[in-house]
Formats: C-alpha cells, structure tokens, sequence
C-alpha cells in the first residue's frame, strides 16, 4: 500500500479545494501521524491577525507559528505574546533583511494588487537563509460575485561565491465565485503549485532582496496567466466537451498550457508519456 | 466530526470518475483495507446522487443509477434496455441483468420521452446516458441526463447533470442542471456549479413540447455559463492583481527602496 502521507496528498489533491482547510483537519484527527508532514506540505488560505504594537494587519502560516502563537513581521513580536525566551525569531543580520524585504513587498502589494496584505518572513540555516512571501487579497466587486487570492512563495537562498542558488516553490489559492437568481451558483476556486531555481548574482544583502523580488514577480505573472487559462480557458473547454453548444461536430483543439506558457509543469514527463499513449492509442483506432 | 462522518465527507465531495482513486486513498491513509463496508451509505448516496453509469453485462451504451430507477435490495431498472440489474456501489460493477418491464399508466409517454430526449442527448452531449422513470405513484415522472467525460491522462475530468420532474396533472417542469470539473495538474481547480430550473410546459404537455422546453433550458444555460467566465475573468479576476503595475513596467527591485507610497508607484494615480 502507498505510503499514507502520499496518499493523503493525493486525497487533498481531488477533493474540492475549497475545503482543504476542513479536509486536513479531519485527516489529522482520522491519522494523527500525518499531523506535521499536512501542516508543513499543504497550503490553505491565510488568516490574519492585527499587529497590537504597530495596528497593521500581518499573514499567518506555519512559518511565523509558534503554538497558538504567530510573529508579527512589522514588530517581530508575538501575537497574543509567548513567553519570555519562547518563540523564534531570527538573527539580527536575517531580521534586517527581513525588514527590507518587508518593505519592498509592501512596495509590490501596492502596485500589483493594489489593496490587499503582504508579509514576508525569513529564518536562519546553516548555509544561507530561507524564507516565504505572503499575499492576500479579498473583494467583492458586486454583492453577488466575489473573490480571494493567496500567494504562498517558499525560498531558499544558498549562498555561493558572489552568487547564490533560490529554489522557490510557489503556491496560489485563487477562489471565485457567483450566485445570481439568473447564473444560479458557481464556484470555481482551486490552487496550483510550481517551482524553479536560479543562480543569481549577490553583491550584498540587498541583493537578496532584489532577487527575491524578481524571482517572485516572475513567479506571478507566469502564475496569473496559468490560472487565468486553466480557470477561464480550460474550465469552460471542458464544459463544451460535455455539452456541444451546437449540433455535434468534430472537434479538434487540443490545448497545452506548458507551450503557451513556457513554464514547465511538475509533472510534465508523466504528462508527455500520457499523451504519447493517447496519441499512439487514437491513431491504432 | 466523527470517522464516519469525515470520511462520508470525502466521498461527498468525489470529483467525476475519481471514486476508485479516493476510495484507494483512504484505505491507505487508514492503513484499513476493510473500510468499504463502513463507507457503503456513503458510496450509495454518491453514485444516486451523481446518475453514475455503468455497462450491462451484454449491453450496448451505459444505464445509470439514480434514487428515481431505484427497485430496493441493490437493485435499479432500465427503460429503454426493458432490464434490472445489482449494482454494487463499491466497484460500480452491474450484474445479474433481469428483464424488467415498467408497469406504469404513464408508458407511453415515458418511452416517448426516452426517445425525443435520446434524439436531442445524440445532438448536444457527445456521451451521455439518460433515464425517464415513474414516480410518487405514477403521478410525475422524473426525467435525468447525465454527460461525463474522463481525460485522467491530461489531469482533468468533468460531469453535466441535469433533473427534471414533470408533473402531468400541472404541466409544472422543475428541476435543476449542475456541472462539475475537476483540474489537478500540479494543483486542484474545481468548477461547481447549480442551476434550477423552473418550467411551465402545459398540462399534459407531449414528448416534444418537453424536450423541447429541456433543450432549450439547457442551451440557455450553457450560454450564461460561457458569459460568466468571461465576467468572472474580467472582473473579480483583474480587480485581485494586476497583470503589470499601472505603469506598465516590472519593478526595479534595485531602486524599490526609492519607491515613494502614492507617487512613483501607481504611476500618478491621483492624476
């Protein structure tokens, strides 16, 4: 039998998304040994608590947690306080970075969402340091439609003579919906991952920062176009081979996100070989 | 939320033709192999629920269950195939094939139904399976389509479902059509979606006039839902992140620190 993290990742993977957060809670309390690899590998959406220090709004995951317990990246203090000595927090030379990146952030929230939340927060390691960005953003642009986005970028930065290696694993919730007397209910939300690594020169901390930021930025904009084809673009194929609008005809389009998009899928030797079979399998018909 | 619970939940929430991959998930998950029997009610509920269709042994197209063609004892019917058949709602597998001939003051308008709705399923659902059957004491009759499509390959499956019960005494027509799509490749994106419907087609109206009302419901449906994804797109969509700043530049990280709150980004918003 497969390994039950493994398959519990699997389940995650085809139940509805929007329940993730229910999902891992019942598959913690149906194997509690799966507790730490759920928390650590799945991403639900991102609550929010208030920094009581500075009043502004901060991201929580599992990498500010300690306990009941979340850090604030504005005063790096606790939230509701842990006790004297308890809770991590970084170095002084990782928390300055911590801060820049912080406020460039900030900078990025502004231009491309133009409203929403962002943390970032950074950690020690042995050879470097590793980080995650947050971005939330909730609205609702009339009372029957709405909508919410949750970037969730995780990084690690090696550091190399005058160069360092990123690997950056990118996640986004993006959940939308509607519910009108004439549309009737539609929900359509979901998430999708993907990662990339790249050498990227450094000249000094704030070099980090800078790739970091363009490492993320890149990251998003590929994402935004990915989801807007699979939500937009793929959903609504699918539909349409469901149901012909018109008398059944042939149909020809096949549609490869990878090619358009340029950014390779994790799963793209699986993919190619599925569709070698197809191919193979339809000409024998 | 209990075991049975949680689990039934999962069930639940199954996208189109992923039942064996969920089950086989959580047998691993429980390290329990013997879990079927506890998630027999669930299974049951799932497959009526979502008109799940199966081959007869024998049989051409596929029939499909639902609590409408339900005999008791495992047992559903078939009109078209005049058959019964067990269905066993762990496998999906149909055995023991019966013949089965309706006995209903309305058989002649359900086997008019079966063959105009059989007409308009031919030219709009490029697979579809569809039943009509006798209900409340012969006094409604409830009229089901159900179009799946699996593409495990390419990490997408969808299913289109749409119920109807007419009541020949009013000539009421209710019911609803649901869509579901399920995405996963490298993540999870779902499409769900619910639609009622409510149609007067006259006391008691034929055959045609029905389906006619049905496929026209249907096509107009369709046609909402294509428009909502493009409003979706261009509207909760674009207003959560912009493509590119306002500027229409990428950001130049190097200099972010220079980047004045209200000014240099948002590119004179304020203009």
């Amino acid at each position: 039998m497969a390994d039950p993290i493994d398959s519990a990742l699997d389940l995650l993977r085809r139940l509805n998304p929007k329940d993730v957060k229910r999902n891992v809670d019942s598959l913690i309390s149906l194997n509690p040994d799966l507790t730490e690899d759920l928390l650590e590998s799945v991403d639900i959406p991102l609550s929010v608590k208030k920094c009581s220090k500075t009043k502004r709004d901060f991201l929580c995951c599992d990498y500010n947690r300690d306990g009941d317990s979340w850090r604030s990246p504005w005063s790096n203090e606790f939230e509701p306080p842990v006790d004297e000595g308890e809770g991590v927090t970084p170095s002084d030379r990782i928390r300055k970075m911590e801060v820049k990146a912080n406020e460039a952030f900030d900078v990025y929230r502004e231009l491309y969402f133009e409203g929403g939340i962002s943390s970032v927060y950074l950690w020690d390691m042995d050879d470097g340091f590793a980080g995650c960005v947050l971005l939330k953003k909730s609205v609702s642009p009339s009372p029957k439609s709405s909508g919410s986005w949750d970037s969730i970028h995780v990084f690690d930065a090696q550091d190399r003579a005058r160069t360092a290696h990123y690997k950056l694993t990118s996640t986004v919730i993006l959940s939308l919906g509607t519910d009108s007397e004439a549309l009737g209910g539609l929900d359509l939300s979901g998430n999708m991952v993907r990662q990339i690594e790249q050498d990227l020169v450094v000249d000094d901390d704030s070099s980090h920062v800078a790739n970091i930021g363009k490492m993320v930025e890149d990251m998003e904009l590929k994402m935004r176009n990915l989801l807007q084809e699979v939500y937009f673009g793929k959903a609504k194929d699918v539909v349409g081979d469901l149901r012909s609008m018109d008398l059944r005809k042939k149909r020809g389009r096949r549609f490869s996100l990878t090619e358009f998009l340029g950014i390779p899928p994790l799963s793209q030797t699986n993919r190619d070989r599925a569709t070698q079979r197809e191919m193979i399998s339809s000409m024998g018909r | 939320m209990s075991r049975t619970a949680a689990l039934s939940s999962f069930i639940e929430s199954t996208p189109p033709g992923e039942l064996a991959d969920v089950t086989k998930a959580i047998k691993s998950i429980l390290d329990d192999s013997s879990v079927a029997s506890e998630l027999a009610p669930a299974f049951e509920k799932y497959n009526e629920s979502q008109f799940t269709t199966t081959k007869l042994p024998g049989g051409s197209g596929e029939v499909l269950v639902s609590e409408y063609n339900r005999l008791g004892d495992g047992r559903y019917y078939d009109v078209e195939s005049q058959s019964s058949f067990e269905f066993d709602h762990a496998s999906g597998k149909a055995s023991g094939v019966q013949s089965y001939v309706l006995d209903s003051g309305l058989g002649d308008l359900v086997k008019s139904l079966v063959k105009s709705l059989g007409t308009h399923a031919s030219e709009h659902y490029p697979k579809s399976s569809l039943g009509v059957y006798p209900i409340e004491d012969d006094s409604q009759l409830a009229i089901v389509t159900v179009a799946s499509k699996y593409s495990p390959s390419n990490f997408w499956n969808g299913r289109w479902r749409s119920s109807y019960i007419f009541n020949p005494s009013s000539g009421s027509l209710t019911g609803s059509i649901k869509v579901d799509v399920h995405y996963y490749e490298d993540g999870n994106v779902r499409l769900l979606t619910n639609k009622d419907v409510s149609l007067s087609v006259g006391a008691n109206a034929g055959a045609t006039e029905i389906v006619r009302q049905i496929a026209n419901a249907e096509k107009k449906y369709q046609e909402d839902l294509n428009k909502a994804f493009g409003s979706l797109s261009e509207g909760a969509f674009k207003s959560l992140r912009r493509q590119l700043p306002i500027t229409r530049q990428k950001i130049e990280w190097e200099k972010v620190a220079s980047y004045r709150l209200g000014q240099d980004i948002g590119g004179g918003r304020g203009r």
